[in-house]
């Protein structure tokens, strides 16, 4: 694999960014919120240009490793902090800047525990940022558990429905996740005799006994399964999702579901991939039944988060079915849709948000009418759950356009069953935005104020990015392109 | 012989010698029968503050000067006693790592109310006195010098268990600990008796030549099982594990924290010197090791789920990390040990930070309920970031010491095939996240019922606190130094055999 070395530490200037601003917010009075949040916004920010700038300037031509920083931690378990980004990862580290960045402007409300809330906020992401870019297993575990620890706190003191039960459900499966992950690490670790971490050593075909492979891949495709809400692994994920505070959500179904499709790929996928090709139709079914049923259940709620939880377990569904087809396309595809339904759940939670600070519901009877009181606000709701849709010129389209033909050529069967569950899927996004945002009013919203321009700029950002990668797809399928293509024909036949 | 290789023992025991002379001296204040009548007013029972702190600060310079002495001697080596002790790198460690135990807990002890001030002299006389037997307990190499050293630490915990001034409480809990103790160390006698049967010789150094070729019959199995189970007794390992929850609620917070933190630490020494004897071990040997350490960890981590007293939950969470300990004993392997050498460190530093806690708001000595924690995070911001942590640290979320412990341990296990344990451990791991988060709800959630001032915590205490949440952080981000000194203190056990 080809490796380019940096000549700046770009990566460990995001993590270095995070960490700093963590450290800041810490040494800020707790009574001095504004400047907490401007803190926040500015180090997000920094964090979001330097994330562009590592996207952007991630060389198609050449592909393979880039920005590569590799340094010995703990010589004698053969530990190195070895951090570098290819095409499966650049487009997430995008996502997570974006996330990032919005998540804070649209906690800029936030009243109490200001300081304690941005302060985990960070270390959330910094746990996020490390795992997309890190390239050891070591600190990949370290990362995924970084970012899994403030997740109680945050959901169970800011939270709202059922909160404390939503963080402790949401806490303990990912921890049993990673339960099933670190003994399948060491195992690679221990059957390889290379005595390293490091993955681009683990990666040589033929290393690991297509037996080893079986037994680490089902591990390592639980473990981060659960994350990434493979059905039935999934209930942590509607019932987390609604109890957490609007910002976390974002980042929650936006990034961290993403680090687990991501696992699955960068670890089961890439180091075991006979083991992949061996469980790939257990991978389909488990997705394609994840697609359905998220879509049917998505359709009984009444409650708004509960829809979008539910939407979001049928479009990571999406993703797994990608994953599925051992295929160049499905790889491409999947990758794109994590970006894309990243930004557009995103952009669906902190339209709710900003909903559920104004009304105090997000009970969709309750509701109603709401594009003649807020226009705007209802206006990126709608945009995003369009997207969700899958109507072309929204960045969800092609992810799911690439996917699904992978999938029919593969496996034509779920093919067909996944598309018409993904028709379920618009009808109840439909059903929601008719019965939220048409129909007759509520008057006790009546007087309720609109999006101002200032609390629309993260709005903005999302519905822009979702329309640009919309009618620009290459924007993100030429990257992706540069790990696929060299992974899957390196593949044993 | 050379006098200067126990420069620590020697130390200690004149540090003992000390506190056993200021009790025949008394302190020239007050009758030293306090009239029971005379409780209502405490202040004429009581003599001066200004007495109090001069003793505790006369243990603390002690206890200071102790640890230094142990890190001089960290490099002597030899042999004393015609072989029955034996000084080596990993000997050193521990007693390194006993004497900062005692350091901490002393720092503790400015405030000390829970035990009678007239007591004061022997409490700090048995503490010392049982720290120089923990030390003793991890060099001895020979059957008789490990079982006196294991009776003297134990007697002395007996009594500073049962030294609580409440005392029902703290007399119960010593007679437990008392029963339960003799008891095991009956057997551990027996087993010491088989092996010495089978083997010919009680030098631990001419076991490790005998042993390893008749590891395979039965009696020395039992022989050895029956002398690990006083050590397990020590360790709180199923099933001599019954008195740590009454032990810990009966003693004073300070007494539990000591017994939490050194004597924990110099069990798993001791367990870890005597098996490296057995070479690779028979099969039965570890088939037994395991089911041990699989019944230790579960039973430990789901009767703690349970428990409100938080010094209970500790005992239980205590014996669920004994289990995991003993997987990285039963690997047998180099990799195993010094994993457990980590290990010992990670529990000293995380069970300490703990009890630091709940000796700070406890504050008059109580048993603190869980529900009392609520509150916390707004009166103490440094005592409610430095309980999460080692609560974090003692589930083994990384990046904390008591992750790379786990990791180490796991990673030796695995390297010898044994996959299932680990991820049974790791089950394990995730039933014990659920009582700590519920503990880091109380610190951090629950508002108390009538609002309570912010706590006033002194200076020292407060830098101790943030001393010690930043250990466990910073040995869990760069573990690499303290890895190789466990590795070496490892190599230090087999390298002359």
């Amino acid at each position: 694999m080809h490796m380019a070395h940096a000549s700046f530490p770009f990566l460990s200037a995001i993590l270095l960014s995070c960490v700093a601003g963590m450290i800041a917010i810490m040494l800020i009075p707790a009574d001095n919120k504004l400047l907490i949040r401007r803190v926040s916004a500015f180090f997000s920010g920094i964090t979001l240009i330097l994330s562009l700038w590592v996207f952007l300037s991630y060389d198609k031509g050449l592909g393979g490793l880039q920005f590569v920083e590799n340094v010995r931690w703990i010589p004698s378990l053969g530990i190195s902090y070895f951090n570098a980004v290819d095409g499966f990862s650049v487009p997430n580290l995008l996502l997570t800047g974006i996330v990032f960045f919005t998540g804070v402007l649209t906690m800029w409300e936030l009243e109490t525990r200001v300081k304690e809330y941005f302060a985990l906020y960070f270390l959330l992401v910094t746990g996020v940022f490390g795992l997309f870019m890190s390239m050891d297993l070591f600190f990949i575990f370290v990362w995924y558990d970084v970012s899994l620890f403030p997740m109680y706190l945050l959901i169970a003191v800011w939270g709202t429905t059922r909160k404390e039960y939503g963080a402790m459900k949401l806490t303990l499966y990912l921890l049993a996740g990673s339960a099933l992950i670190l003994p399948a690490i060491i195992y690679i670790y221990a059957v390889s005799g290379l005595h390293t971490f490091s993955f681009v050593s683990l990666m040589q075909p033929g290393l690991l006994s297509p037996n080893a492979q079986k037994f680490a891949f089902l591990l390592l495709f639980l473990g981060f399964g659960i994350l990434a809400g493979v059905w039935p692994l999934h209930t942590w994920s509607p019932v987390g999702h609604v109890a957490a505070p609007t910002g976390v959500s974002m980042v929650h179904a936006g990034v961290l579901m993403k680090i687990g499709a991501f696992g699955v790929l960068r670890v089961a996928i890439m180091l075991c991939p006979v083991g992949w090709i061996y469980w790939a139709k257990l991978m389909a079914v488990l997705a394609a039944i994840g697609i359905i049923y998220g879509a049917l259940v998505g359709l009984r709620q009444i409650d708004l988060k509960y829809v979008i939880g539910y939407s979001s377990v049928s479009h990571m569904g999406v993703v797994g079915l990608g994953l599925s087809t051992v295929t160049v396309e499905g790889l491409n595809g999947a990758v794109f849709q994590m970006f894309a339904h990243g930004i557009m759940t995103a952009l669906l939670f902190s339209s709710v948000g900003y909903i559920y600070d104004r009304t105090h519901t997000k009970l969709i009877p309750e509701l109603g009418g709401l594009s003649r009181i807020m226009p705007v606000a209802s206006a990126f709701f709608i945009v995003a759950a369009l997207a969700g849709m899958g109507v072309p010129g929204l960045a969800n389209f092609w992810g799911e356009l690439v996917v699904f033909v992978a999938a029919f050529r593969t496996y034509p069967l779920l093919g067909i069953v996944a598309v018409v569950a993904l028709v379920v899927t618009s009808l109840f996004m439909l059903r929601v935005v008719q019965r939220t945002f048409y129909g007759p009013e509520n008057e006790r919203f009546a007087k309720l104020p609109d999006v101002s321009p200032a609390q629309g700029i993260p709005r903005i950002i999302l519905a822009a990015v979702l329309l640009f990668v919309g009618l620009y797809p290459s924007f993100l399928f030429d990257v992706i392109q540069t790990a696929s293509v060299p992974f899957m024909s390196g593949l044993p036949r | 012989m050379n006098w200067t290789t126990a420069g620590p023992e020697i130390y200690y025991f004149a540090a003992s010698l000390w506190f056993l002379l200021a009790t025949f001296i008394g302190d020239g204040f007050g009758p030293r029968e306090a009239p029971p009548k005379a409780a209502p007013t405490l202040s004429a029972a009581q003599p001066p503050a200004s007495h109090r702190r001069r003793e505790h600060l006369t243990a603390l310079f002690l206890a200071s000067v102790g640890v230094l002495v142990c890190l001089i001697s960290t490099g002597s080596q030899g042999h004393l006693f015609i072989r029955a002790y034996r000084v080596d790198l990993f000997s050193q460690v521990f007693k390194t790592l006993i004497s900062l135990g005692l350091f901490l807990i002393i720092c503790l002890c400015g405030d000390m109310t829970d035990i009678r001030q007239r007591r004061h002299h022997e409490f700090y006389f048995l503490l010392f006195t049982c720290t120089l037997a923990l030390m003793l307990l991890v060099s001895a190499d020979h059957l008789l010098s490990i079982y006196i050293s294991l009776e003297v630490s134990s007697y002395s915990l007996y009594i500073l268990v049962a030294l609580r001034k409440n005392q029902g409480f703290g007399l119960e809990a010593g007679i437990k600990y008392f029963l339960i103790g003799t008891f095991s160390s009956a057997v551990m006698l027996f087993g010491m008796a088989l092996l010495y049967s089978m083997s010919g010789t009680t030098y631990l150094d001419d076991m490790a030549r005998v042993l390893p070729e008749i590891i395979g019959q039965p009696g020395v199995v039992i022989g050895l099982l029956f002398t690990l189970g006083g050590f397990f007794f020590k360790l709180a390992v199923f099933p001599f594990h019954l008195w740590a929850p009454d032990a810990y609620q009966g003693a004073a917070n300070q007494v539990a924290a000591y017994i939490a933190t050194a004597s924990k630490v110099a069990a798993i020494a001791v367990i870890v010197r005597v098996l490296a004897f057995a070479g690779q071990g028979s099969v039965y040997l570890v088939h037994v090791l395991a089911i041990v350490s699989v019944v230790s960890m579960t039973l430990g981590n789901l009767a703690a789920i349970v428990q409100k007293d938080l010094k209970r939950l500790l005992a239980f969470s205590t014996i669920a990390h004994s289990g995991y300990v003993l997987i990285g004993i039963l690997v047998l392997s180099p990799a195993g040990y010094s994993g457990v050498i980590y290990y010992a460190l990670a529990i000293l530093v995380m069970k300490f930070t703990a009890f630091m806690v709940i000796v700070e708001l406890a504050s008059d000595g109580r048993n603190l309920q869980i529900e009392e924690l609520a509150g916390l995070h707004r009166r103490s911001p440094i005592l409610a970031l430095a309980l999460m942590v080692s609560l974090f640290s003692l589930a083994g979320i990384p990046p904390t010491i008591g992750f790379t412990g786990k990791f180490l341990v796991f990673v030796a296990a695995i390297e010898k095939g044994y996959v299932a344990l680990v991820i049974i451990a790791m089950i394990n791991v995730v039933i014990s996240l659920y009582y700590y988060l519920l503990v880091i709800k109380a610190a951090y959630l629950l508002e108390p019922a009538v609002a309570l001032p912010p706590l006033g915590v002194s200076m020292p205490k407060k830098l101790l606190a943030g001393v010690s949440t930043l250990v466990i952080v910073a040995a869990g981000i760069y573990p690499s130094w303290l890895i190789q000194l466990a590795r070496s203190a490892a190599q230090s056990l087999i390298w002359t055999r």
